[in-house]
């Protein structure tokens, strides 16, 4: 397991739906918020770069020291956005396509309106737990 | 190695010289790696520190080579493979705490290096190049070959770098210090690369000695210290910022901006800081990044309270407390000064704080700044703080004020329910001590009153005293629940009714003004639109939440004045037409009265005129116009004083009216004249200001369509003397039906028959009727003469009825075209209203042009006029030669059933100059009744022109035997009277 991630969802309209911290342990000189600043900023580099594939994995788009980005764009433009140090690309793919399967899930609940924050424990525990086998 | 290298990049072999620099590095990366291995043990020339900061500088001189080699080269790709290689391969080599900001600073000098490079030789990067960015075939992405990816990544080293040399400087017990105690003194770089040693004058000698390490960590350390390594990061990431901009990153952008924010707050340039960290948040706020929105936030807050800005300290807060934070937050640590930023982990408990801190604030207590203890703000009664909360704010979020009338229009004086409704999504429950509500109308503003505060406030507000005060219970708002207040609103003032804004006062020295919104038209909450909560209405009844508006329409009073308009009949074009109006208060005194009339043209088009039309009959072009307005009732029939009269045009006129009591009366004529038929609204207003002359002014309108028509339609017809028939050469040529056109023969007496119909529905009376030239009356190129019709004056023309005048017409001249004049037909209404004793209305129509011209022979036809059956009786045709030339004719005469006739069939003769000829015939009539004559055909050789009696003209009556006629005497007489006149 890496020693820091951090994963956001940021929706469609680019606000961000669900966010989690989910190294190990965060490391003492990298904060949470440091990680979204980062995450956030990378946003325009995977506006740029989803068009040019047909790729839903978009591997490691932008890197910040040894911590780099990785993305997962869904057909509904949905962005899954890891920042992680770790380099173990299939164990990120696998875990990515774990999470959109959760993520369609709370899609199909009727009194999910999309777009709108997750705010589900079950999604939160799920995607920690998700984390803890592939990252 | 490298000397080989320097050689070949002399030669400018540069595939050789980077050969050769590579090598060397490679060799130089091996004995780092022994170096690290063995670290102290093997340092034999150098003590390590020195040692690590040598092969450092070794490898950047290098790598500066190679990396330049390439560049040039315009292999970019192997040059940033290159560079990371080199990053990846010393980032690790830290060295020792004390001196671990030496190895930042290097890892910093390489990124701004290789930037620069980057930036020089950006002319040499192929475009090509950016085709094939995030495939599988490039492991490198777009942005790593622009040069502001590493000018930040310098910056982000360099401050790296200021926290290492922070944190040491802090400690302030570092064994170097305290171990050497003194900065050694003229230390300067030696002759081989990395490497420092000091100067040491003896006498005349100067001798350069090697330093030991801790004497070369204090000379790092004093020229470190001596470094303003913030301004070098701000001048990087704003470099970074500015070139991010331009690739229309902004994200990218505002990472750096923030970045840059941080290192001016560090600095304490609060202002910079607070420019930039606004910019930023903006950005966030608009994306909804909460959590970066919450960090910015929190170093604006600490900004104002350092700028000493109570009024921002307070909307920072405000906001921040109201932020939907991510409810899986992390848990605090309680050692995150640094991580966090000032504002710490966003989180429920801290929201909660933000509100009770701003609260304690407003209500007056002081705030201290948390990186300062010296620094504090207070919001005192001196200097109270007034927030203003607009639609595009992010305050709607701590107030949101929806106001809502329950009807749409309202009669004044009486009042409509009104629902001011709202919400905040603070983390607690806020109470506000007063609410005031503002409208356009000021007399309708009120203040809603917390009961317990009631005693105490109101008080105090002595200047208020004419204000309405209401009192709620308490005031309180609860986390996203609507707080609803109805109460009455009376407005005694006609138009719009707004309510603008509503203003809550907490505190003694606190307001927020909140614009108020329509439930119809309020927007969502851009946060907390997808925030799984609650959705309530506005107001309790659904209906109202959806169509509910902020304005009402207050009606005018109703008007209490009759203003009649009549008109009995259509009007008739030309003469003056008459409207009688009448005002009447019915429970309305009339003050300072104004009467408005308008003509307006009833099928629409506003104007009554036609700018192309150009009519002689009227002085404009109007067709209808209003002549004057006069009192109805005066005895010498004058018009209104002119002071009285304000302003009469042709289809507009305003009168003031005289203050009239209940019970008087008012009326006044309009007088309309139309110049053509036409349809025509007449539109009349009546304002006025009712029992007294200040109060609000009401308005009466009426209107009544009047049609305008032509009351006569004139018809004539030209006719020659009965029996008598002149030979008119150019009416014989002309093709028949060719044109219209009247002939006349000169000097021959033509009859004009005129007839006037009344085309009108109402009786008229003609005066006179009369043929009027158009020239001098002294020179007429024909006689006139009035020669009989209808004859007596004033007489009745019904509508349908027919008047006619005959006129006998004699022209003098032969002219082609002869002005006839016009007919002149002077009427009036048949009223029997003795107001009526007008001169009458002249209709005029002008006569069409005749031709006149000399008729060479004339033929007249003599026979009796009626026969008997059976009896003989004698037909002359006789026809006068005009000319002085002799006239050859020929004549013939028909076979008719209904005659037997003695005379030639066909005949010819000569007729002498001015002199007649004379056919007689001798007929016997077989038939009686109505009978036509035999055809009688005349030829001219000269002219070869055939001349054919009318049929009229040839028409006689036969009696079966003969009549007797018997006649009383008395009758008789009159008959004979009237025949001897």
């Amino acid at each position: 397991m890496a020693g820091t991630a951090c994963f956001i969802i940021v929706s469609k309209n680019d606000i961000p739906i669900y966010e989690a911290e989910v190294g190990s342990a965060a490391k003492k000189e990298e904060a949470s918020q440091q990680h979204q600043f980062i995450l956030h900023a990378a946003l325009d580099i995977v506006e740029d770069l989803a068009w040019t594939t047909n790729a839903m994995f978009l591997k490691a788009v932008d890197k910040f020291n040894d911590l780099s980005v990785s993305v997962y764009v869904t057909a509904g433009h949905t962005r899954f956005m890891l920042l992680h140090d770790s380099r173990n690309e299939d164990g990120i793919k696998s875990f990515f396509q774990e999470v959109q399967e959760l993520y369609i899930k709370i899609l199909l609940n009727p009194l999910y309106l999309p777009s709108a924050r997750i705010a589900s424990s079950h999604f939160d525990t799920k995607v920690r737990a998700l984390a803890r086998k592939y990252l | 190695m490298s000397l080989v290298a320097v050689f070949a990049e002399f030669r400018r072999d540069w595939a050789e010289a980077l050969r050769f620099y590579e090598e060397a590095y490679r060799a130089l990366r091996e004995e780092t790696v022994v170096n690290k291995g063995l670290m102290i043990a093997t340092s034999t020339r150098l003590p390590p520190v020195q040692r690590l900061v040598e092969i450092r500088a070794v490898a950047e001189q290098l790598f500066f080579k190679i990396s330049t080699l390439l560049l040039h080269g315009g292999k970019v790709e192997e040059a940033i493979a290159w560079f990371n290689r080199h990053f990846n391969s010393y980032k690790h080599l830290v060295g020792l705490d004390e001196v671990s900001f030496l190895h930042w600073d290097w890892l910093s000098r390489q990124f701004l290096v290789f930037a620069e490079l980057l930036e020089t030789s950006s002319a040499a990067i192929p475009n090509t190049l950016s085709s094939h960015f995030g495939t599988p075939e490039s492991s490198l992405t777009e942005w790593e070959i622009q040069p502001a990816y590493y000018y930040q990544l310098a910056a982000n080293y360099l401050r790296e770098k200021r926290y290492c040399l922070d944190n040491l400087l802090s400690t302030g017990d570092s064994e170097f210090s305290r171990t050497s105690g003194k900065v050694p003194e003229s230390v300067m770089p030696s002759v081989f690369i990395g490497q420092s040693a000091r100067l040491v004058e003896q006498g005349d000698m100067i001798e350069v000695l090697p330093l030991s390490d801790a004497e070369y960590v204090q000379y790092a350390l004093s020229e470190a210290q001596r470094f303003q390594d913030s301004y070098e990061i701000i001048a990087l990431f704003r470099k970074a910022c500015e070139s991010f901009t331009n690739l229309k990153a902004p994200r990218l952008a505002s990472l750096c901006s923030n970045r840059m924010a941080k290192e001016y707050f560090f600095t304490e340039d609060f202002t910079d800081a607070k420019k930039l960290f606004d910019t930023v948040s903006s950005l966030y706020r608009q994306e909804g990044w909460v959590t970066l929105l919450w960090e910015s936030l929190g170093y604006l807050q600490e900004c104002s309270i350092r700028l000493d800005s109570a009024k921002d300290f307070i909307e920072y807060s405000l906001e921040m407390a109201s932020l939907p934070i991510f409810a899986n937050g992390d848990q605090e640590i309680p050692d995150s000064k640094r991580e966090y930023g000032p504002a710490g982990l966003p989180s429920q408990s801290r929201r909660e704080a933000l509100q009770s801190e701003v609260l304690s604030l407003v209500r007056g207590e002081e705030i201290v700044s948390r990186t300062d203890r010296g620094c504090s703000i207070a919001v005192t009664k001196e200097q109270p703080v007034r927030i203003d909360v607009d639609i595009i704010s992010p305050l709607r979020m701590v107030l949101l004020v929806s106001v809502a009338f329950h009807d749409q229009s309202v009669k004044p004086g009486s009042p409509v329910m009104f629902t001011l409704s709202l919400v905040s999504q603070l983390p607690c429950s806020i109470e506000v001590d007063e609410l005031e509500i503002e409208f356009n109308q000021p007399k309708c503003n009120f203040i809603i009153i917390n009961a317990v505060e009631e005693i105490s406030a109101a008080r105090s507000n002595g200047d208020n005293q004419d204000v309405r005060i209401e009192t709620a219970p308490s005031i309180v708002l609860p986390t996203n629940k609507w707080l609803r207040l109805t109460y009455d609103v009376k407005s005694d003032q006609s138009g719009k009714l707004e309510c603008l804004s509503v203003t809550a006062r907490i505190g003694k020295s606190f307001k927020i003004c909140c614009q108020a919104e329509s439930p119809a038209s309020m927007e969502d909450l851009p946060f907390w639109k997808f925030e799984g909560m609650v959705q309530t209405f506005p107001t309790k009844d659904p209906v109202l939440s959806f169509s509910g508006q902020k304005v009402i329409q207050v009606e005018e009073p109703d008007p209490e004045v009759d203003l009649i308009l009549n008109a009995s009949s259509p009007a008739l074009v030309g003469e003056s037409f008459v409207v009688p109006l009448t005002v009447i208060p019915r429970g309305h005194e009339v003050y300072s009265g104004e009467l408005k009339i308008n003509l307006v043209d009833a099928r629409g088009g506003g104007l009554l005129m036609s700018p192309r039309e150009t009519d002689p009959f009227s002085s404009g072009n109007h067709h209808v116009e209003l002549i004057s307005i006069s009192r109805m009732g005066d005895d010498d029939e004058s018009r209104i004083h002119s002071d009285k009269i304000k302003k009469i045009q042709q289809s507009f006129g305003v009168v003031s009216v005289p203050d009239l009591r209940v019970g008087d009366k008012w009326s006044c004529k309009l007088e309309i004249k139309w110049h053509k038929p036409k349809s025509v609204m007449l539109y009349a207003s009546l304002g006025y200001s009712p029992n007294s002359a200040e109060a609000a002014r009401v308005n009466v309108h009426r209107s009544l369509q009047i049609e305008g028509k032509i009351p006569i339609s004139i018809t004539h017809t030209f006719m020659m003397p009965f029996r008598r028939e002149p030979l008119l050469l150019s009416k014989v040529k002309s093709l028949p039906g060719a044109d219209q056109n009247v002939y006349l023969a000169l000097n021959e007496t033509s009859i004009l028959i005129v007839t006037a119909r009344n085309s009108s529905e109402v009786p008229l009376r003609v005066k006179s009727m009369m043929i009027q030239s158009n020239s001098n009356k002294n020179e007429t190129p024909y006689s006139i003469q009035h020669v009989g019709g209808v004859s007596a004056d004033d007489s009745l023309l019904v509508p349908g009825g027919e008047f006619k005048g005959v006129f006998s017409v004699r022209p003098k001249i032969d002219s082609p075209n002869l002005e006839l004049g016009s007919v002149c037909l002077n009427w009036n209404r048949d009223l029997t209203l003795s107001d009526s004793e007008d001169s009458g209305v002249v209709t005029e129509q002008k006569l069409p042009a005749v031709i006149v011209e000399q008729s060479p022979l004339v033929v007249s036809l003599e026979f009796p006029p009626h026969a008997i059956l059976g009896i003989p009786f004698l037909f002359y045709i006789k026809v006068s030669n005009q000319t002085n030339l002799l006239q050859e004719i020929k004549y013939s005469l028909g076979d008719t059933q209904s005659f037997v006739f003695c005379g030639p069939h066909d005949n010819a003769g000569f007729i002498l100059p001015k002199m007649e000829y004379v056919m007689s015939y001798k007929l016997v009539p077989l038939c009686s009744g109505s009978q036509q004559l035999p055809q009688a055909t005349i030829t001219s050789l000269r002219y070869s022109a055939a001349l054919n009696p009318s049929v009229t003209a040839t028409t006689i009556f036969v009696y079966p035997s003969e009549p007797n006629f018997f006649v009383a005497d008395n009758e008789k007489e009159t008959i004979l009277a009237k025949l001897n006149l």
